[in-house]
């Protein structure tokens, strides 16, 4: 795996945040749907940084929507994960699975 | 009801070009389901957190294809426009000086139409270069500039000349970049057909 394809905590838990919002998620429902799951309440200008960082890598895919009336006549854009980015969810849950491997977080707080 | 407007502009100064319909159509619609739920004043605090918490994110990319070495170009330009406009000042204080004899009759209203002039003058030629990110780089030039000001308007003793001066440029960079900022967008949104 490439150094660049590694992810931050951030664009972890945004990848996988489109990916269960299936294809077509976009800023708002992004960013609701992390506050939501996760109880913190991300800036949309910090999600939407992390989308245009992960279509740089080739992780997800964006595509333009049709204005609509209750966003002020302003378009969305959508997403979805492409191969590359299961790929890199994939890699990123077995390098924490394999650190976590041996380690007990009872006896750590003990 | 509508999100407030100071805090779309803000938005629309510091959002990349290609993007700002995209962030603020996203604000909108979590914004009208906040008035709905929770009034026009939670709803209001709301989008003013998300503009300001959003700033150093927005500013920090851009979809536009320009490569690296092109910003660096447009940046150096940049900087040649703001030493040759010092030149150009440097210049002009000094015919002022040999043909008034003494700085001190300058009038103010002339100081303030030199300090206007060069501060939109420089702006503009910073928007034309980098289009369509130009309104960001006006932003970014407006934060130089009253930086480049702040120093010595405080520094200055009270009452001098680059006191007078240095306030009268702070006075007249912010309404002269919100002018641009306000004619960027009137002008891309009649060009996108968005009302």
């Amino acid at each position: 795996m490439a150094k660049g394809q590694y992810l931050g905590e951030f664009e972890h838990i945004v990848l996988l945040t489109v990916l269960r919002l299936g294809d077509g998620a976009y800023g708002a429902m992004i960013r609701a749907e992390i506050e939501r799951v996760t109880g913190r309440s991300p800036a949309i200008g910090a999600v939407h940084a992390t989308l245009e960082r992960l279509e740089r890598k080739r992780l997800v895919s964006s595509w333009i929507g049709e204005p609509t009336a209750e966003r002020g006549g302003k378009a969305k854009r959508h997403f979805k994960v492409e191969a590359e980015g299961v790929s890199a969810l994939k890699n990123a849950r077995k390098t924490l699975e394999r650190l976590h491997t041996g380690v007990s977080l009872r006896e750590a707080i003990a | 009801m509508r999100p407030p407007a100071f805090a779309q502009a803000l938005l629309a100064a510091v959002a990349p070009a290609h993007d700002y319909e995209i962030v603020a159509g996203d604000l909108h619609e979590e914004y009208l389901r906040i008035l709905h739920s929770s009034g026009a004043n939670a709803a209001n605090r709301w989008y003013w957190a998300q503009t300001l918490l959003s700033i150093p994110s927005l500013l920090s990319y851009s979809r536009s294809n320009k490569s690296a070495l092109r910003h660096i170009g447009v940046a150096l330009i940049a900087l040649a426009v703001l030493l040759a406009m010092f030149a150009v000042i440097f210049v002009i204080d000094a015919a002022f000086e040999k043909f008034f004899g003494n700085m001190d009759r300058i009038p103010d209203w002339m100081w303030f139409c030199v300090n206007y002039a060069d501060t939109v003058v420089f702006g503009a030629i910073l928007a034309w270069l980098v289009r369509p990110d130009g309104l960001r780089v006006s932003f970014f030039a407006a934060l130089f500039l009253v930086l480049c000001f702040v120093v010595p308007a405080l520094a200055g003793h009270p009452g001098s000349q680059l006191s007078l001066a240095a306030w009268i440029a702070l006075l007249t960079v912010i309404p002269a970049m919100c002018f641009g900022a306000g004619l960027y967008q009137v002008v891309s949104r009649r060009k996108s057909g968005v009302s």
